[in-house]
C-alpha cells in the first residue's frame, strides 16, 4: 500500500496546477481509483492464483497468498480432460465464418437504408432497432425447432445462422449512423461518373467506414465467442461444443478440483483478453460510434 | 429567325448543356428506391425474419399450445391455458419475475452510478488513466460464464475469499461465506458478479458522453465561481441526459437478458430462489419439455421489453430525423 501512495504525490508535483489545494483532492481521488481498480483486478488474480498452486496449496494457503512453485501440472490436466481444444476449434471456425458474414450483411443493409433513399426505410430501421433490444431467450425454443428441421443440430451452421440474424440489428443500426454521417455528394459524383450502387458501396462507402467496421468485427468477434444460450440448445454433442459450453462442462464435471477448474477459467479467458489488448482502441471507439450514434 | 439569334446570343454556353443529365439523375433516384435497395437489404432481411422475428412469434403462437419440444410428438391448442397455470400454479414464475424486477431496479441505479463516477474520475489527466480503465472495462469483455465460474470459486464456502475474508475478520459463525447456498442472499451475490461486469462498459459509454461536454461552457462556470458540484449539475449532467438514456436503455436490455451468470453460479437455486424469467423460460422448454409454459414466460419476457424499449425507440427514432 505504501508504494501506492507515494507515486500519486509525486505525480500531484511533477504534472498539476499550482495550488495545494487542489492536490489533496486529486491525491485522494487517485487514491480512491487505486483501491477500486485493485478491487476490480481481485477476481481475475484469485482464479490466476489458484491455478497455479496445488491441491494441498489450495487447501492449506490462503487465497490472497501467491503460489509459492507454479503448478502447471493444473494446466496440463485441464488441457488432457477438458474439451479446450476441440471446443476452441470449435469457437474459432465459428467466429471467423460468423463475423465477417455477418458484418457484411450489416454493411449491406445499412447501405441500402442511409443511401438509397425509399419510402418506409425508417420503418425498416426501427424494425432492426427493436431486434436489437429482446432477449434472445424469447426465441431459444422456436429456434431450436428451426435447427432441428434444417438438420443442423449440433453443426457449426446450426448456430452461425442464428448468430448472424440475432448479430445484425446493433451493426445495422451503428453503421447506418455512420454511413449517414459521410457527405451525400459523394455520392453524386460517383453517379455522374455512370458508377451505381455498387460501386459506390464496394470503393466508396465501405474504404471510407474502415474505423467503424474494424471495431464492430472486434467487439463482435468477442460477442461470438462468448455466446452461451444458443450454443447451449443448439450444440449438444460434447464434439460439437464451443468454449463456453466447454467451461460450464468442466464446471459441472469436475466441481472439486480447484486448480484445473480455475486453470480452465483462465484458458478460456486468454484469447479474448489478447484479443482486447491487441486491439484496445477499437473496443473504446466501437463503444463511442454506438452511444454518438444513441 | 429572331428566336435563333436570340438563343446565339443570349445563352452561355455552359448550363444548358448541364441541365439534360440533371434531370434523369433526379429521376432516377426518385425511382430507383426500394428495388434498388433490396439486392443490399436482402441478405440481412431474409436472415432476420428466419431467425429473429419467425422465431419470436413462433414462441407467442407455441404459448397457445401444450408440446413437449419432440417433431414425433403433437401441438395441441389450448388457448391461454398456459398462462393461467403460469400465474395461477407457477410460484417459481412469481420468484423469476420478482427476481428479474429486482435486477432491473438495482441495476439502474448501481452499475451506472458506479460507471459515471468511474468515468468522470477518469475524464482528466491522472496518473495511471489507461491503466484504470483497462481494469475496470476488462470484466466487460469476458464470457458471462468465465466470470460465473470465477465468481463461484470466489463465494466457495471453504476457500473462497469471501470466507477467508470473513474469517479473518471474525465475521459470522465461522462456518465460512454461503451466499450461493443461502435462498436470501443468492440473487444478490450473483447481482454482484453482473455490477463487476458492466460498470466498465458503462464507463466507457459515459466517457465517450462526456467528450460532448463543451469544455468553454465549464471554463466559464469555473470563472464565475461555480465548485465542482454546481459545474457538474448545470453544466456536465445535462450535456450528458442523451448518454444517460443510453446507458438505462442499455442496462435494462442487459438485465432482463441475464441468464449465463445465473446458470453459472447457481443454476436457479437454492431451491429456484434465484431463478430469472430468461433462466424459468429455458428450462421450462428444455429441462421439463413443456414448450407451452416455456414460450407463455418467453412471451411474458418479450411483452416486458417491448413495454420498457418502445417508448426510448420511438423517443430515439424521431431525434434522428432532425
Amino acid at each position: 500500500m505504501s508504494t501506492l501512495t507515494l507515486r500519486p504525490a509525486k505525480n500531484a508535483h511533477g504534472t498539476s496546477r499550482p495550488r495545494r489545494n487542489v492536490d489533496y483532492v486529486r491525491v485522494g481521488l487517485w487514491l480512491a481509483l487505486a483501491v477500486t481498480m485493485v478491487i476490480w483486478a481481485m477476481p481475475l488474480i484469485f482464479v490466476m492464483f489458484t491455478s497455479l498452486k496445488s491441491e494441498a496449496a489450495i487447501f492449506s494457503t490462503s487465497s490472497f497468498s501467491l503460489p509459492a512453485a507454479a503448478e502447471w501440472q493444473n494446466y496440463a490436466d485441464a488441457l488432457e480432460t477438458g474439451n479446450l481444444l476441440t471446443a476452441g476449434g470449435n469457437s474459432l471456425l465459428i467466429a471467423a465464418i460468423k463475423v465477417p458474414l455477418g458484418l457484411l450483411f450489416s454493411a449491406a443493409a445499412a447501405f441500402g437504408l442511409s443511401r438509397i433513399r425509399f419510402r418506409h426505410s425508417k420503418l425498416i430501421l426501427g424494425a432492426f432497432a427493436l431486434g436489437s433490444m429482446v432477449p434472445i431467450q424469447v426465441a431459444l425454443g422456436p429456434l431450436f425447432k428451426i435447427i432441428l428441421d434444417l438438420g443442423m443440430l449440433n453443426s457449426p451452421l446450426g448456430v452461425i445462422l442464428p448468430y448472424i440474424g440475432f448479430g445484425l440489428p446493433i451493426q445495422i443500426f451503428i453503421l447506418h449512423g455512420f454511413f449517414s454521417a459521410i457527405p451525400k455528394e459523394i455520392d453524386e459524383s460517383v453517379r455522374v461518373d455512370g458508377g451505381g450502387n455498387w460501386r459506390l458501396f464496394w470503393q466508396i462507402i465501405l474504404p471510407l467506414s474502415k474505423p467503424a467496421l474494424a471495431a464492430l468485427f472486434i467487439l463482435d468477434f468477442v460477442a461470438t465467442w462468448n455466446e452461451y444460450a444458443i450454443a447451449l440448445v443448439i450444440l449438444q454433442d460434447q464434439a460439437a461444443q464451443t468454449i463456453p459450453l466447454a467451461i460450464q462442462g468442466f464446471q459441472s464435471q469436475f466441481t472439486s478440483s480447484y486448480g484445473p477448474l480455475n486453470a480452465f477459467t483462465i484458458m478460456s479467458i486468454l484469447p479474448v483478453l489478447i484479443v482486447y489488448l491487441l486491439f484496445q482502441r477499437y473496443f473504446v471507439e466501437g463503444m463511442f460510434s454506438g452511444a454518438v450514434k444513441g | 429567325m429572331s428566336k435563333l439569334t436570340a438563343t446565339r446570343l443570349q445563352t452561355p454556353p455552359v448550363p444548358v448543356p448541364r441541365q439534360p443529365p440533371k434531370k434523369p439523375l433526379l429521376k432516377r433516384l426518385a425511382s430507383g428506391g426500394f428495388i434498388a435497395a433490396l439486392p443490399f437489404l436482402a441478405p440481412a432481411l431474409a436472415a432476420y425474419v428466419v431467425f429473429v422475428i419467425g422465431p419470436m412469434v413462433s414462441a407467442v403462437r407455441l404459448s397457445l399450445y401444450e408440446w413437449s419440444g419432440f417433431n414425433t410428438d403433437p401441438q395441441v391448442f389450448v388457448g391461454f391455458q398456459n398462462y393461467v397455470r403460469l400465474f395461477t400454479q407457477d410460484a417459481v414464475f412469481w420468484t423469476a419475475l420478482q427476481n428479474t424486477v429486482i435486477w432491473v431496479l438495482l441495476s439502474l441505479v448501481i452499475p451506472t452510478t458506479l460507471g459515471l463516477v468511474m468515468a468522470l474520475s477518469l475524464n482528466r489527466p491522472i496518473f495511471g488513466r489507461n491503466l484504470f480503465r483497462s481494469v475496470f472495462y476488462i470484466p466487460g469483455v469476458l464470457a458471462p460464464i468465465a466470470i460465473a465460474n470465477m465468481w463461484r470459486w470466489m463465494y466457495n464456502p471453504n476457500y473462497g475469499v469471501f470466507s477467508e475474508l470473513a474469517k479473518a475478520w471474525h465475521l459470522g459463525d465461522g462456518s465460512g461465506v454461503t451466499f450461493l447456498s443461502d435462498p436470501k442472499v443468492a440473487i444478490y451475490a450473483i447481482f454482484a458478479a453482473f455490477v463487476w461486469q458492466i460498470a466498465g462498459l458503462n464507463m466507457v459509454l459515459f466517457l465517450a458522453g462526456l467528450q460532448s461536454v463543451s469544455k468553454e461552457l465549464v471554463e466559464s462556470a469555473r470563472l464565475d465561481g461555480a465548485n465542482n458540484w454546481k459545474v457538474f449539475r448545470h453544466v456536465t449532467f445535462p450535456a450528458l441526459r442523451p448518454t444517460i438514456v443510453v446507458v438505462m436503455v442499455l442496462t435494462i436490455v442487459h438485465s432482463i437478458k441475464v441468464f449465463d451468470l445465473v446458470v453459472g453460479m447457481t443454476g436457479g437455486g437454492p431451491a429456484q430462489s434465484s431463478q430469472v424469467l430468461a433462466l424459468w423460460s429455458y428450462s421450462q422448454s428444455f429441462l421439463q419439455h413443456d414448450f407451452g409454459m416455456g414460450n407463455a414466460i418467453a412471451t411474458v419476457l418479450l411483452a416486458i421489453t417491448l413495454v420498457l424499449v418502445i417508448p426510448y425507440l420511438i423517443w430515439s427514432t424521431k431525434g434522428n430525423e432532425d
